[in-house]
């Protein structure tokens, strides 16, 4: 603990800080070598992470088959064309389509899987084991092997090339794993707060909306992120159910995996590194967003009961 | 913070509900109804060419200008020949109908007819067979029937370097020596071709067991005719060559590989498909970009040479509510001599009807197709040929690689070839 | 919601556990209410999901020559492939990758979280770059690792020096290289949980540990670990049942060779590449049974955690 003793205003303040940051807190003195030996830390799972980023947008400037092919990630010519063509190419469509879907997809899971985490977490029901077993079970089958019975469901009723063709399997290929991380969080918050709420005059209403839902934050947001973030490069059903038409109904993954050279036998990574460099982009900035909510943590007043 | 906090919660609402709402339109019609009743012609093809300016889109706007009534639209697949036949596997399984004229790539013909999937085409058949290539023609028909319209083909070539290499060599053990010794003189590798684990290589192999005087099947695919000593000797020459004259990403490359590394000057031979050459010699960074030449494959005996066939065909769908429209246009695209010359000249790629080779013999890569065509060897066309391909994937490459005993891994062929007779 | 009402009609005055007709009241609504919440998860999941899978169990039930059906086989297709080595070669790479992935996934990833919980100056960034190698599309990842393990035009050999080393085409290392892009790929997913999992920790335990002058170790596994367990298990939960079907990356690399065959792979060779549905169907359902059961594991941890935590509680 620190030498100074703060007046009592600056420690509450400083105990909500810590509080804010998970407990982990910031040390008022730290020696040159820790400070040194973070951020060696740091730069290295700064240079992990990003690495091939910056070779994939290296790539995507490059011009010309010497420069993508060459192990030196500096070899020129450099140019635009390869943003060019991706968007001569109705990319732009395909990014309206992944959006819509994987929004959709996040939307209606987040509120069908709350309800059933809650429910599971909260609520006297029997064989909740077996539930969540069964829940789970959903998502393992391998999808590939679902793609035939699918596909000729599909064709009947008209949902091949459609957003809702998509976004229905996703939201139920994705419960599973919703619902999983829902009820963990539901479940992880004590009860008697619930019950202090409602003795405070509190409807139950009131009681989820300003004491569980804050609570819970934390991983309704991680479980938004995961599931847009899956539903954005899922490629299998896509692939399927909407393989070509970006005017329609394809999807970003489906656009990059289809994308032709200039000859045949060319995998055109000029183009896919620049349309994975145009996809990557909106992702960080949802994942920014996210992230911050995710961070949120423990907000001023509902901590202390 | 209360009030920030309240707006952000309603924005993120609104924003949720926005979605629903508007996802809920759908995002348009269902594909699988195109084609029924109208004139329109849907034609499932892949690839480069067969993307807006490439030349099967040529082809197609030719012939709707020819027949109003019966104009045709590409339905354009990915590149990949296993991924295109994924795609149209999903509409016949489903007898969709979606289709009315199939690419289809040379070694599906008799998987695609077992499954009737494809209209015969025995009424067109004496045009066609009169004037197309062979070897060609063969991949279209299975069980003595034809089903499916030869469009276009494809052969190997050797690609070597001519600022090191005077004259081609005749049969591998020569290009394998040569491309040793030059190589190390160079500091670059002997010879690329396509090693990995896939059709590709299946091909390459073929390449050098045909050469070597191998066949598969005889005439009618009613014997099996796999010469286990023949294989052997193919298989050791590759074990052998991977240690002296294959380079060190031969084992892993498939054709884009291999030309990048011919074209980035690391080897002196390459083995690749014709579409190479344009590509290298159209290219100025590369170092050779004016130091190549292309020759035929070499092979064991030195006699002759003999390259895999490849290319794909034009087929009808069982299930097209078009069915004559579809058959004429299949026929016009193998026959009309406009539009095979324009293959040639306008997309570089290798046409089926055999006059073409004759106006063109200026042209290298026409030329060289003109003198190899004849001799090169399709693949049996027959419905286990996928599995016949994985079986010899999965024997023969371990092999070449040394993980296997090479006369074991032959007469692992041998004995599945011989359960595909019964 | 019935729970508002039954509230409301017991009135303010009736606040807290009422007689024992009002209890029965309060269970009984409870449960429905429970009921009511958990069906249309139920449902969706039943209708898109369910019917394929049944489908597909009664089609691997049957015996096929490629396409075509040629007759009832009963449990032929499961002997053939319970006798198959290839079936248990793929078992064994995919059993052996699963625990390598997922255990340095786990590792990597609890670290990552950790410092993405702490403040520090450009924390916005880190957490962001973090997570950058999770959103890239799988199917662009398997190709660039692809193109920077391969011997041609060897990237990762240039950049470390080692000349022509064959990673993706000799025994032994396209394992490695497949896990390693693996755990680049998805370490950030197991951070993601894990970091919400910390933000459920509240901070005045670690304010009394530091009190009782716990050290950093200590806090980290008396208090944190302890803490974090149904996140944990959440995501190892999922992580070792999607490591179990890996699919894009051995795929994309190296096509399967050099026993880097996986389940999934294996799977999809029989319902596309060289169809026989009933094989297929067959190795799927094997599939599934396999990964269920590890799955399962996890679950009663999870659920006896999540069951025993609510009931004590109380």
């Amino acid at each position: 603990m620190s030498g100074t003793t703060p007046a009592p205003v600056e420690a509450v303040s400083k105990r909500r800080e810590r509080a804010k940051n998970g407990g982990q807190g910031v040390v008022e003195r730290r020696s040159q070598l820790q400070i040194w030996g973070k951020s060696a830390l740091l730069a290295i799972i700064l240079l992990w992470c990003l690495f091939p980023f910056f070779w994939l947008i290296m790539t995507s400037f490059k011009k010309g088959d010497l420069a993508l092919n060459s192990p030196n990630l500096f070899q020129g010519p450099f140019g635009f064309q390869n943003y060019e063509a991706v968007f001569s190419l109705n990319f732009h469509l395909n990014l309206r389509n992944s959006f819509i879907v994987a929004g959709t997809t996040t939307v209606i899971c987040i509120i069908v899987g709350s309800l059933a985490g809650y429910a599971i977490a909260r609520l006297p029901m029997k064989r909740k084991v077996l539930l969540l077993s069964g829940i789970l079970a959903v998502s393992l089958f391998p999808p590939v092997a679902l793609v035939p019975p699918l596909y000729e469901l599909w064709l009947r009723l008209g949902l091949l090339n459609t957003w809702e063709g998509l976004y229905i399997p996703y939201t139920a290929f994705t419960l599973p794993l919703t619902i999983f991380i829902l009820v963990t969080f539901y479940a992880s918050i004590p009860k008697d707060l619930e019950e202090a709420a409602r003795v405070d005059g509190a409807t139950p209403f009131q009681a989820f909306y300003r004491v569980i839902l804050p609570l819970a934050a934390p991983g309704v947001f991680a479980a938004a992120i995961i599931i847009f973030v899956q539903a954005w490069n899922e490629f299998l059903l896509a692939n399927t159910f909407a393989p070509r038409n970006p005017e329609i109904a394809q999807t970003v993954p489906v656009a990059i995996a289809a994308f032709t050279g200039a000859v045949p036998f060319q995998r055109p990574i000029g183009t896919i590194t620049a349309a994975c460099v145009i996809v990557t982009i909106p992702m960080i900035i949802v994942a920014l967003v996210f992230q911050k909510r995710i961070v949120a943590g423990l907000t001023a007043g509902s901590v202390k009961g | 913070m209360k009030t920030r906090r309240k707006l952000s919660t309603c924005a993120t609402l609104a924003g949720g509900f926005a979605l629903l709402a508007v996802a809920c339109t759908p995002g348009g019609g269902d594909e699988a109804a195109d084609g029924e009743g109208g004139g329109e012609m849907v034609w499932a093809l892949g690839g480069s060419e067969a993307q807006p300016g490439g030349v099967h889109q040529s082809v197609a706007e030719l012939w709707s200008e020819q027949n109003p009534d019966n104009p045709i639209r590409i339905e354009i697949l990915p590149e990949a020949a296993d991924e295109q036949r994924e795609q149209q596997a999903l509409d016949l399984q489903a007898e969709a109908g979606g289709f009315d004229v199939l690419g289809v790539d040379v070694i599906w013909t008799g998987e695609y007819s077992e499954n009737g999937w494809l209209e015969s085409l025995e009424d067109i058949r004496g045009d066609i067979e009169a004037v197309s290539l062979p070897g060609a023609f063969e991949s279209a028909t299975w069980g003595g029937e034809l089903w499916a319209a030869p469009y276009n083909s494809n052969a190997g070539f050797l690609y070597y370097r001519t600022d090191l290499v005077d004259t081609p060599p005749t049969t591998w053990e020569e290009m394998c020596q040569m491309g040793a010794e030059l190589g190390e003189q160079e500091g670059i590798a002997g010879f690329i071709g396509q090693g990995a684990q896939y059709e590709g290589f299946v091909v390459n192999w073929l390449e050098y067991y045909w050469s070597a005087g191998g066949e598969l099947y005889n005439e009618d695919q009613s014997e099996v005719l796999f010469d286990v000593d023949l294989a052997t000797q193919a298989t050791e020459f590759m074990v052998e060559a991977m240690d002296t004259c294959f380079a060190p990403g031969f084992n892993t490359a498939a054709e884009e590989e291999a030309r990048n590394e011919f074209q980035a000057g690391n080897a002196v031979f390459m083995r690749n498909w014709p579409y190479a050459y344009g590509l290298i010699q159209e290219d100025s960074e590369s170092p050779i970009q004016n130091d190549f030449d292309i020759a035929p494959l070499p092979t064991f005996t030195g006699q002759g040479t003999i390259s895999a066939l490849g290319g794909f065909n034009n087929a009808v769908s069982a299930f097209s509510n078009n069915t004559e429209a579809a058959k004429e246009f299949v026929l016009w695209a193998a026959t009309d001599p406009e539009v095979q010359a324009m293959l040639a000249t306008e997309g570089s790629v290798p046409p089926t009807l055999a006059s073409v080779y004759d106006e063109l013999s200026d042209d290298p890569v026409m030329g060289l197709l003109g003198e190899v065509l004849p001799d090169a060897k399709p693949r049996p066309p027959a419905p286990q040929w996928n599995e016949i391909s994985v079986t010899m994937q999965r024997a023969l490459y371990p092999a070449y690689n040394g993980q296997s005993d090479p006369r074991s891994a032959a007469e692992e062929v041998r004995t599945y070839l011989d359960g595909t007779i019964e | 919601m019935a729970d508002t009402q039954t509230a409301s009609a017991r009135g303010p005055a009736d606040a807290g556990p009422g007689g024992p007709r009002a209890a029965k009241r309060k269970g009984l609504s409870e449960r429905t209410l429970a009921k009511v919440f958990v069906s249309p998860s139920i449902l969706l999941m039943a209708l898109v999901a369910l019917f394929p899978v049944i489908w597909a169990v009664v089609i691997s039930l049957y015996a096929y020559s490629r396409r075509q059906q040629v007759g009832f086989g009963g449990l032929d297709n499961y002997i053939t492939a319970l006798t198959d080595g290839r079936f248990w070669d793929a078992v064994w790479f995919t059993f052996v990758f699963t625990v390598t992935s997922v255990t340095f996934e786990f590792l990597i990833g609890m670290g990552f979280a950790l410092i993405m919980n702490q403040a520090f100056r450009g924390r916005g960034v880190t957490r962001a770059a973090i997570l950058i190698p999770w959103v890239i599309p799988t199917v662009i990842a398997a190709q660039m690792w692809f193109f920077m393990f391969n011997v041609t035009p060897g990237f990762i050999n240039n950049l470390l020096g080692l000349g022509n080393f064959n990673w993706l085409g000799q025994p032994g290392w396209p394992i490695f290289a497949v896990v390693f892009a693996d755990v680049w790929k998805t370490a950030p997913f197991v951070a993601l949980l894990l970091l919400a999992g910390l933000q459920t920790i509240p901070g005045d335990v670690y304010e009394s540990a530091r009190v009782d002058n716990a050290s950093m170790f200590q806090r980290f596994f008396y208090i944190t670990l302890p803490l974090l367990k149904p996140a944990i298990l959440v995501a190892l939960l999922f992580r070792t049942v999607d490591a179990l079907r890996v699919y894009d990356l051995p795929a994309v690399m190296t096509g399967g060779a050099f026993g880097t065959e996986s389940l999934a792979i294996l799977v999809r060779e029989f319902v596309v590449r060289t169809p026989n549905p009933g094989y297929g169907a067959a190795l799927s359902t094997l599939t599934f049974i396999l990964v269920l059961g590890i799955g399962m594991i996890f679950v009663t941890l999870l659920g006896r955690d999540l069951v025993i935590g609510t009931e004590e509680e109380r």
